[in-house]
């Protein structure tokens, strides 16, 4: 039979142990990316190099044409490229933000722009956006192109491109699963992955806005 | 192949899949009936112990098992109340009363297991257990694992059986009167008040695990989580008022049978 230390000596190795094992397996850019957040005050993951808020045009779900430096000019934004038939990801992430903002202040709210980017413009039409939008926040815009254009717009921002999964007719889309979010008018500098939780964007978000309206002087 | 139901972070689909270490355990719980109560089982007793294992299938088994251990805490709930609350009185009250007296040729398993279902300790035990199993960085844990889940499913039936045994005792020599029994029951719906009211009137979802599940039937992550408060209250609630209700009358019947009443 195998002895096993025990007591509070045996217990506080073992912890000793699972601890060094678990600081063992993160990566050194995981655990930059945690120094980085935990300087920031913030829970989502701060980039180490910002990203410059993009001058693009896609049409949103009403037709119009849709000049993301302009119409989100002012506001923070959070920028998110994925698909409505989408099972797990992006439904997730829209839902958490969407419950997260129904619970803040309306001039915080106000002060919040949701920006989804569909990467499967084959599919998702612009009423079948709208509706699914309109599921988790009527204020959510959604936003359509070329996926030529969409993915470009995602080298730019540093995220993978869409690549679509399958032929038949009910094909996943491979997409970017992490939220760009924008200060008011300056690049982002913080992202949120898949798996963050409402809790998250509940710190975070009216902080964004703060230090946007700290930023701007409003 | 999973062989116990834990949370996978797949889309859910409506289509069957087998959890053979379920099949093996239901199995074994017949199996055993079986061999303890040869010869001696009553046919309600029998039943009562059918109607238990099949509560237990109908809560670890897909559907049931499956969406609740990775998808919606409000079914995780589900299994709960049926895993610690219905099964438990179903399976102790089909055991035949002869076959629990094997206990006395194990004096030290007998001390430990009169000890564990004293009604206070057994209280105790219960709603420790109930919280514990309840502790978001826990469930968290132990439902993205099978043996976890296993681990969950299995505690819920053990303090179930902790909880239930000074009501429903097969053993002669250890019957409390029917007020007490009652009084028993009746803390406890005060106790469950406490996890109820955390989980109904949480601002934020707790557990991780459902809160990121790929989405089922339309739920919000908060929505899902305060039904599973209610079904921990509501249904817990008419499992200790029927088992109230059922002592009460055999007390009014065993008082109306006595000499001079």
């Amino acid at each position: 039979m195998r002895d096993y230390p025990t007591g509070s000596g045996g217990i506080a190795l073992a912890l000793l142990v699972a601890v060094a094992v678990a600081a063992c397996g993160r990566t050194a850019e995981q655990r930059d990316a945690d120094r980085r957040a935990r300087e920031s005050g913030y829970r989502g993951v701060a980039l180490a190099e910002p990203v410059q808020r993009p001058d693009f045009t896609l049409t949103d779900t009403e037709g119009r044409p849709f000049r993301f430096v302009d119409e989100t000019k002012g506001f923070v934004t959070l920028l998110f490229f994925g698909y409505t038939h989408c099972p797990d990801i992006c439904p997730v992430q829209m839902a958490n933000i969407a419950s997260v903002l129904s619970d803040l202040p309306s001039p915080v709210q106000r002060a919040i722009k949701t920006v989804f980017v569909t990467t499967d413009p084959e599919r998702d039409t612009p009423d079948r956006m709208r509706q699914w939008l309109a599921g988790f926040d009527r204020g959510f815009i959604g936003l359509r192109g070329d996926l030529e254009q969409v993915n470009e717009i995602q080298r730019q921002l540093r995220l993978a491109p869409a690549v679509r999964m399958g032929e038949t007719t009910d094909y996943a889309v491979g997409h970017a699963s992490q939220v760009l979010a924008f200060g008011a008018d300056g690049p982002a500098r913080l992202v949120y992955p898949s798996g963050t939780r409402q809790a998250d964007w509940a710190h975070d978000l009216p902080r964004l806005v703060d230090e946007a309206r700290a930023t701007s002087g409003r | 192949m999973q062989w116990w139901c834990a949370a996978q972070g797949i889309p859910w689909e409506w289509t069957w899949r087998p959890y053979p270490g379920v099949w093996l355990f239901v199995g074994f719980l017949v199996l055993t009936y079986g061999w303890l109560a040869r010869r001696r089982g009553s046919r309600l007793r029998t039943t009562s112990f059918i109607a238990g294992v099949l509560v237990l299938w109908l809560a670890l088994d897909w559907p049931v098992g499956a969406l609740g251990s990775g998808y919606l805490a409000s079914l995780h709930m589900v299994q709960f109340v049926l895993i610690s609350l219905v099964a438990p009185p179903l399976l102790l009250y089909g055991l035949p009363p002869e076959a629990l007296a094997g206990l006395h040729g194990r004096p030290r398993l007998y001390n430990v297991w009169r000890r564990v279902t004293n009604p206070l300790l057994a209280i105790l035990l219960y709603n420790a257990t109930v919280v514990a199993t309840h502790w978001p960085a826990l469930v968290d844990v132990l439902m993205a694992s099978q043996p976890g889940s296993f681990a969950i499913d299995m505690t819920w039936l053990v303090a179930g059986a902790i909880y239930w045994w000074p009501v429903v005792c097969p053993v002669p020599e250890r019957r409390f009167p029917y007020v007490a029994k009652i009084g028993y029951l009746l803390l406890n719906t005060i106790l469950n008040t406490l996890p109820y009211a955390f989980l109904v009137f949480g601002e934020l979802p707790f557990y991780a695990t459902y809160e990121l599940a790929p989405p089922v039937g339309g739920l919000s992550a908060r929505e899902d989580q305060r039904i599973a408060g209610l079904i921990m209250k509501l249904g817990g609630g008419v499992v200790f008022w029927t088992a109230i209700g059922i002592l009460f009358f055999r007390w009014y019947r065993a008082e109306e049978g006595r000499p001079g009443a």
